[in-house]
């Protein structure tokens, strides 16, 4: 999409940074350093925690600059980074429901698609913040699937290599993290 | 696969305010990217040396430490030997003409071991036991042994330091050392060729250490008349108690004898039990 509109690509800059040229990181920085952080900061729900994390992916990425082959887009390459990383915390803090939690595609095709209440339509910041909430209750893999869609805008088959599962885990995760979003959003109308 | 997107939920998404991470998370990042960008802009020669640095240090090192290594091991088996060296000129001369015989252990090259015995009381004694002898052999003898021996003159005060060590242990008759060094004063006086170099010749005046013990021997037998030209068995049921009575040049004296005489059977015998007795002596070149 950049390169059509004359910007350099994401996987060019990289391979560019890796030549020495310091200007293409920080173009490369400048387009997904607010993505990143949101998408680990809501993951995580704890800014200290998206802080440290979200350097170290960056250090990453400075590291592998020697390395980066560009096989897949960069996105994809640097949200799958950030998955790692989080399963290594999740790993280090106890926190094993993220690795344990599969859903089923029966169960997902029972779903009811609630509508969001209208109230909340009206009243936009009350509608973020219960979204927000709502997001926070989700199950760490459902609520990845779901942020990684928002902030990347990758699709399920890249959402699910990120994530190290199938294309249907991921858009199973996906469905049912916006299920239930929605289902929130239409409780308390 | 395509999943399409809740555009009502991500709109709300979207509304939420947007964190941003501190200023310096950005600016430790972004340090942290150029100082390594800077660091691959560094001229080429920078990268030559350090990629090579550390392999061409390990070898420099490892040449160094082998060289080191050769040289203390050259010098410890220089002082290790007993006697010192030939000179390299005429060294292979000397140690070539002992060839190991297929019925005789091999034993390491003694070269630098046959200058170092001097005994010049022996010396005097082979004298006058080579005037016995016949005067043809006596005088060739001789005559290459003055024409050879300053060859080996450059090595008798190294050799004779030696032999005075051993004469503290075995006393030796206070006359001796005048008269062997005079004799070496003046071969090296005459000194015409230094290359052709018989050992055997040279060392005859200054060889065995043995030859006190041995002198009284050689007599005894020569008073005995014991043939030892005789037949092959008593030759050799002679020779081992020969070979520890007489001395080294007696008994190159009797082979010669024998060899001239005719019985080259006898003198191979001879001769070979001499090799045995006396494994690092250098044979003249007629008995090699």
């Amino acid at each position: 999409m950049r390169s059509m509109r004359g910007e350099a690509s994401d996987e060019e800059l990289m391979l560019r940074y890796g030549r020495g040229d310091a200007r293409a990181f920080e173009l490369l920085y400048s387009r997904h350093r607010l993505p990143l952080y949101r998408f680990l900061l809501r993951q995580l729900g704890n800014a200290e925690s998206a802080e440290e994390l979200f350097q170290d992916l960056w250090m990453r990425v400075v590291n592998s600059r020697g390395r980066y082959q560009p096989r897949a887009k960069f996105t994809s390459w640097v949200y799958a980074i950030a998955h790692n990383r989080l399963m290594d915390f999740y790993r280090a803090n106890g926190r094993a429901s993220f690795l344990s939690h599969e859903e089923s595609e029966s169960v997902l095709e029972d779903l009811p698609a609630a509508e969001i209440a209208a109230d909340l339509r009206l009243d936009r910041k009350r509608a973020v913040k219960r979204l927000l909430a709502a997001l926070g209750e989700l199950p760490d893999a459902q609520r990845e699937a779901f942020l990684l869609q928002q902030e990347s805008e990758m699709s399920i088959d890249e959402i699910a290599a990120a994530t190290g599962v199938g294309p249907e885990t991921a858009k199973s995760r996906l469905r049912y993290a916006v299920a239930k979003l929605r289902a929130r959003l239409g409780k308390e109308s | 696969m395509i999943e399409r997107r809740d555009e009502e939920l991500s709109k709300i998404y979207r509304d939420a305010e947007e964190p941003r991470p501190p200023q310096r998370v950005d600016d430790n990042i972004l340090a942290a990217s150029q100082r390594v960008a800077g660091n691959l802009r560094r001229p080429a020669t920078f990268g030559f040396s350090r990629r090579w640095g550390t392999p061409v240090a390990v070898a420099a090192t490892v040449l160094v430490t082998s060289t080191v290594a050769l040289m203390v091991y050259e010098l410890q088996s220089g002082s290790d030997a007993v006697a010192p060296q030939v000179p390299r000129g005429g060294r292979t001369a000397k140690v070539s003409p002992v060839e190991p015989r297929a019925d005789q252990p091999r034993t390491p090259p003694p070269v630098v071991l046959q200058p170092i015995a001097p005994a010049p009381p022996i010396s005097q004694a082979l004298q006058s036991e080579r005037a016995e002898q016949r005067p043809g052999e006596s005088a060739a003898s001789t005559a290459s042994a003055g024409a050879r021996q300053p060859a080996f003159a450059p090595e008798a005060p190294r050799a004779s330091d030696v032999l005075s060590k051993r004469e503290e242990v075995k006393p030796a008759p206070a006359t001796a050392p005048p008269a062997a060094a005079s004799e070496r004063a003046r071969a090296t006086q005459q000194a015409p060729a230094p290359d052709a170099l018989p050992a055997s010749d040279v060392q005859q005046p200054i060889r065995p250490a043995q030859a006190p013990a041995a002198a009284p021997g050689a007599s005894r037998l020569r008073e005995t008349g014991l043939p030892l030209q005789g037949a092959g068995a008593v030759t050799s049921r002679l020779a081992a108690p020969e070979a520890n009575e007489r001395t080294p040049e007696k008994w190159l004296a009797d082979i010669r004898k024998l060899k001239t005489e005719g019985k080259a059977t006898d003198a191979e015998r001879e001769l070979a039990e001499f090799k045995k007795r006396y494994p690092d002596y250098i044979l003249p070149e007629d008995l090699r």
